[in-house]
């Protein structure tokens, strides 16, 4: 599973923790590699400190979330493929102990899926969800951020790694374990929401003029 | 291709998930199909707006401290 971006099921499962750990021998791999693991992880930092505090939404917890996931970066670092998506890798880590230790699990049973295919397109020309472009570049970038942290877990953490990381929606899905349609389903919900937020603020800002002011 | 079939692709058409052939099907209706080359626009505009604000911000100098530290 997940072999692209060397994700190993192992690193993932808290139950398989302890066959890792075996075979993990600190100390024996101490010296240049680990320097190169640790240099390669460390250039990350902000990437997923940034990431945190949106999943989070507080400093303290994202802090607390990065150092966590490094740290088990490194006692799991056998498992990462030299060479291989290290920014994937390290976002499964952090994005299961996210939903472990802040949302009490992993997120298998939500029902924010549920009717997903069947109105996957049936909205999308909704046009009062739909700001016009020159409205967007009116929003301050503190309120896109807030919309983005209003959206429920599952659609907010899509977002972050194909919008803001920039991963395929095969890294997304490897990094989410979940099939791909449904990093596509999310990701549309997401964005309908997003448009829908952003709109709304707009109007109450005032932002929004022309026939839908007058209108109002 | 129509409306409806572009809307359908339109999303992986932003993200850059089509096949070259889908790609050129999808070019080929926005470029005749002005309600849905708009609704193209704002789409990548709305992901480009979310990839700008969202990326801005550094972790804290301690915690890189702290984690250099650890991790050498
Ligand atoms: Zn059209």
């Amino acid at each position: 599973m997940a072999v692209g971006i060397g994700v190993s099921v192992a690193v993932l499962e808290p139950g398989m923790a302890t066959m890792v750990a075996v075979a993990d021998d600190p100390g024996s791999e101490r010296g240049a590699q680990s320097d190169d693991f640790a240099e390669e992880a460390i250039g990350y930092l902000d990437t997923l400190y940034r990431g945190a505090l949106r999943l989070t939404r507080d400093p303290a917890q994202a802090e607390d979330l990065v150092q966590d996931t490094y740290l088990r970066a490194l006692r799991y670092r056998h498992s990462y493929q030299s060479g291989t998506n290290m920014k994937a890798w390290l976002f499964a880590i952090m994005r299961n102990l996210f939903w472990d230790r802040f949302k009490g699990g992993r997120p298998e049973d939500v029902s924010l899926d549920g009717d997903a295919e069947a109105s996957l397109y049936d909205t999308l020309k909704d046009p009062t969800a739909m700001p016009e472009a020159d409205v967007l570049d009116r929003i301050a970038a503190d309120e896109v951020v807030r919309a983005v942290e209003q959206l429920p877990e599952l659609h907010r953490e899509v977002v972050l790694l194909v919008d803001v990381e920039g991963f395929s929606y095969k890294d997304a899905a490897e990094v989410l374990q979940v099939p791909i349609g449904t990093v596509m389903s999310r990701l549309h919900r997401a964005r309908r929401q997003l448009q829908r937020s952003l709109q709304d603020y707009a109007r109450e800002a005032g932002i929004v003029h022309g026939e839908q002011g007058r209108a109002g | 291709m129509n409306c409806r079939e572009c809307e359908e692709r339109l999303q992986s058409y932003v993200d850059r998930e089509l096949s070259e052939q889908e790609l050129l099907e999808v070019q080929r209706h926005l470029e005749a199909c002005p309600p849905c080359e708009n609704h193209f626009r704002l789409q990548l505009h709305l992901k480009r707006l979310v990839k700008v604000c969202c990326e801005s911000g550094q972790a804290p100098a301690h915690l890189r401290a702290k984690l250099r530290q650890i991790l050498f």
